[in-house]
Formats: structure tokens, sequence, C-alpha cells
């Protein structure tokens, strides 16, 4: 795996698949209309390499007030995505975002994949936000978190999907992360065990 | 028609002790992926990834 690694920014280029150019689109539509956001989840490990597929891609965007929401909500109506489970912006914005809950767009007739997407609501959610890396893929630009967050954040989601999500991610970029960094994230989620079998621990065959 | 296993406290000791047998196989596989993607190059692994996660 090839990649310019620099302390916010990451740059490479491979074969795209269908999930990576949804990504795109969808997150140049968020740009386009000026909205902060973050990828979080299981598609940072799928990003950069691992062999999973998944139903949906998790966001986090700014808050925003219900004007600008519009916008959004049709500027990705007219680029082909549709809300699948709120039924208007109206009721999408007072009735999920506003209550802590997702909204999820996927592809005109489609549900899966789909976007999950949700104002940040704890102080780990607004970090992820305040403190992005730049991914830069075939020259197209995704926000996604810190990895030593996403990495430790794996660890407290706790399934086993997750630890692998987790394993994989610092075996890929290992010796560039910020040891010190991703201690503290352990420490502060408390996951010092599961870090101690998931990351630290050589399984011999 | 067989009758569903009656398990004991050893029996139920053999399936953890299973579990985490499974769980330990699929990390040395996360190892032995990441191995060779770390020494692949991208327009290589990036070409079996498109694929299986469809084009």
């Amino acid at each position: 795996m090839e990649f310019e690694f620099s302390k916010n920014r990451i740059v490479f280029e491979r074969e795209l698949s269908y999930l990576d150019r949804l990504v795109i689109q969808f997150t140049r539509i968020l740009d386009q209309t000026g909205v902060e956001y973050v990828i979080i989840s299981g598609y940072i490990a799928i990003l950069f390499g691992r062999s999973r597929n998944t139903e949906d891609v998790d966001l986090f965007m700014g808050e925003m007030p219900f004007g600008k929401f519009r916008r959004l909500w049709e500027k990705l109506e007219q680029e082909g995505f549709e809300c699948i489970n709120a039924s208007g912006p109206q009721n999408a914005y007072e009735d999920y975002l506003k209550d802590q809950l997702a909204i999820r767009f996927a592809v005109k007739g489609t549900f899966e994949p789909n976007f999950e997407v949700k104002f940040p609501k704890t102080k780990y959610n607004r970090y992820s936000l305040n403190h992005k890396i730049e991914v830069i893929l075939n020259k197209q630009k995704l926000m996604t978190s810190e990895l030593e967050l996403q990495i430790a954040f794996k660890l407290h989601l706790g399934s086993g999907k997750d630890f692998e999500d987790a394993r994989h991610l610092y075996r890929i970029f290992g010796e560039k992360l910020n040891k010190e960094l991703l201690q503290e994230h352990i420490t502060e989620l408390n996951v010092e065990k599961e870090a101690e079998k998931i990351l630290w621990k050589k399984y011999q065959k | 028609m067989e009758k569903v296993p009656k398990m004991t406290a050893r029996d139920l000791k053999e399936l953890k002790e299973e579990k985490e047998r499974i769980f330990e196989e699929r990390l040395r596989f996360i190892d032995l992926y990441t191995d060779w993607l770390k020494k692949t190059p991208n327009r290589i692994w990036s070409k079996q990834h498109a694929e299986f996660l469809g084009k």
C-alpha cells in the first residue's frame, strides 16, 4: 500500500469501488452546500483496504440552521439521493436531527448502501468533528476522523467486526500513528484490556 | 430425528474455547492480510478490493 502521510493528511491513488464513488459523490454535495462533516467508523477501515463490505457509511455533520439543511436536502435530491427514514426536510430536521437521531440517504430506489448522518451528541462526537483528517483519494477530498480516535473508539464499540477494524487500521498505519494520542484515547475510553488483546498482542500460528 | 445435544458445563467451556480460537484465527487473518496489503502496490490490491466490493 502506497500513500503519503502527514499529520492531518493522507494522499493516495487506487482503483475505486462503487462504494468509494458514492462516498465521493455524497461528500462533494456536502462540500458544495458548505456543510462541515466527518466520516467515522467502518468505511474508514474499508477506505484503507479492509476486506469487508458495509450497509452504511456513518457521518457527523456540523449543526446548522433549518434553511441550510433544506438546501442540502434539495441538492441531495437533485443529485439522485433520497432520505429513506424521514418524510421531508422539516420532519428530518425537527424529529430526527434535533433529537440526536440519524437520517439515512440512499440512491433513489435503493436501500443499501446508505449514508447515516447525524449531528454530534457526545463529547467524543464533537471531538471527531473538530479533529478531522483530510484524505485525498484520487484527487478527491474526504474528511475522516482522526485515526488514533477511530482505533480506540472501535475498541469501545466492541463487536468482533469493530475489533477487526481496529487491528486492521493499527497494523496498516502502525509506525505512523501518534502513540501517545492513541494511548490517551484508550485511557479515556477505558479500553486498556481490549487494546492489550486486540492491538498489542501477537498471535502466533 | 436426532435430539438436540444436552450441554454440560464442560461442553459449554469447550464451545467458549472454540469461540476464542475462531476469534484469534480472524485476528491472525487480519495480520496476514495487512502484511500483504502493506507490500502490495495500490493498483493490485485495490483492483481485487473493488472487485470484491463491487465496481
